[in-house]
């Protein structure tokens, strides 16, 4: 195979000097493989095969796990860190979880790689996340349908909740909570990074994204909501 | 031919060890049997010995068989100074490299949300404790340069946020006697942010 443009999501060990990597490819999708003596010190490839580091790997096997074949750096590594680097976790946990092995989503590649290139800065970060995620949803036919549940456009008056099962929103009374219509409209027409919107975006990226995840939370969003936590009571 | 049940066991049982495989299992077993039988019994029993009575370090975590460890006990160091590294194997390290003279803490791990491994598995809490009621001026950052020993820094980072204590991390670098077109790019690029006025000579 020609090498293929590829992201480390994860990487466990595996015996004494391998490792068991998930990686996220161009053309292949989510790919599971083992990395042969990786781990071993001395290791040229053990710099190299870090996560947020774009990547070309070449592997061969038909099943589920692959051999990592060839390995090479592809550019230079983004430099995350502080809370762009707790963002990058949840980016990779959130592909590990969500994507199946082995089901080609390009779309979703390139948005995680301008993800990265996003996270260094506070300003980008929720709004790459969002195109993120909802590129994810997309690509999984989960993403929201801005409609509600006659199919009947959404009014900017009403308010709505998000109906997960049938992918759209369910109008609920006033004064009972949930999303204003006019906001949702915003989203609808594409405006995921807008600032005003964030916390709605948010809030309409996680609904979609709860079925996908079941009940098993996101260990990356604890750790970052203890963190801001400890931030607050400090 | 097969060995008798209890050779076999014993074969068995050496694989546990780190880079033993069969055939290493074999030498040693028959080594240790046919050899050294005195060398195989003191094994045994510092091997129970140990594995009865080596714990943690009550302060700073590290693998010892006293309540404090030697480094912990030690008086001539320095109190102020706190370096928080991975594991007992870290510590030697830098010990051995020589001119710490502060005290240590270990994690035994780092953070690593993907492997569901959060601050209470790397006794941050005690962490916690133990900067309450010390005298700590200087906590040294030495986790690994992976992500997940920075998102450990981080973490920690965050957690000493308004005590005043003095944070710092290791820096990266160009490895001693290597040459630049040999390093990699990530290491190379942070060598490069992390660069130092030259020293003349220091005064």
């Amino acid at each position: 195979m020609t090498p293929e443009p590829a992201f480390l999501l994860h990487k466990r060990p595996y015996r004494e000097t391998s490792a068991i990597v998930e990686l996220l490819t161009l053309t292949q999708g989510r790919v599971r493989a083992v990395a042969q003596g990786v781990q071993r010190g001395g290791s040229k490839a053990r710099g190299i095969l870090q996560p947020y580091s774009p990547l070309h790997v070449t592997w061969s096997g038909n099943g589920e796990l692959k051999r990592l074949r060839l390995l090479e750096s592809q550019g230079s590594t983004a430099l995350l860190a502080g809370e762009g680097l707790l963002c990058g976790f949840y980016a990779n946990e959130l592909m590990t979880r969500v994507l199946p092995l082995e089901y080609p989503v390009g779309e979703v590649f390139s948005h995680y790689a301008l993800t990265l290139e996003a996270l260094p800065s506070p300003a980008k970060r929720a709004g790459a996340l969002r195109r993120l995620e909802i590129t994810l949803l997309e690509s999984l036919d989960m993403a929201p349908r801005f409609v509600d549940e006659h199919d009947a456009p959404l009014d900017a008056y009403t308010h709505y909740l998000y109906h997960a099962e049938r992918h759209c929103f369910r109008a609920v009374a006033p004064g009972q909570g949930g999303i204003d219509g006019r906001s949702l409209k915003w989203l609808a027409r594409g405006d995921w990074e807008a600032p005003g919107l964030a916390g709605v975006a948010k809030h309409v990226t996680r609904s979609a994204l709860a079925p996908l995840l079941g009940e098993r939370p996101l260990r990356s969003r604890e750790l970052m909501r203890r963190l801001a936590e400890r931030r607050r009571t400090s | 031919m097969a060995f008798s049940p209890l050779v076999d066991q014993l074969l068995e049982t050496l694989r546990v060890l780190p880079g033993v495989g069969p055939k290493t299992a074999q030498r040693m077993a028959l080594h240790l049997l046919e050899r050294d039988r005195d060398g195989g019994r003191r094994l045994v029993a510092s091997l129970g010995e140990a594995l009865e009575q080596v714990g943690y370090c009550q302060r700073c975590r590290t693998l010892t068989e006293t309540p404090l460890c030697t480094i912990c006990e030690d008086a001539r160091r320095d109190e102020g100074l706190l370096c928080v590294v991975e594991s007992p194997a870290d510590m030697l390290a830098i010990e051995q490299a020589g001119g710490y003279r502060g005290h240590y803490f270990v994690l035994h791990g780092h953070l690593s949300p993907l492997d569901g491994i959060g601050p209470e598995d790397i006794g941050l809490d005690q962490l916690d404790e133990r900067l309450a009621n010390g005298a700590i001026e200087e906590l040294i950052l030495a986790t690994n340069p992976t992500v997940e020993g920075e998102a450990t820094a981080h973490y920690i980072a965050e957690q000493l946020r308004g005590t005043g204590v003095r944070l710092s991390r290791l820096a990266y670098g160009v490895p001693m006697g290597g040459e630049l077109e040999y390093v990699d790019g990530g290491t190379l690029s942070r060598a490069f942010n992390g660069r130092l006025p030259f020293a003349q000579e220091s005064s």
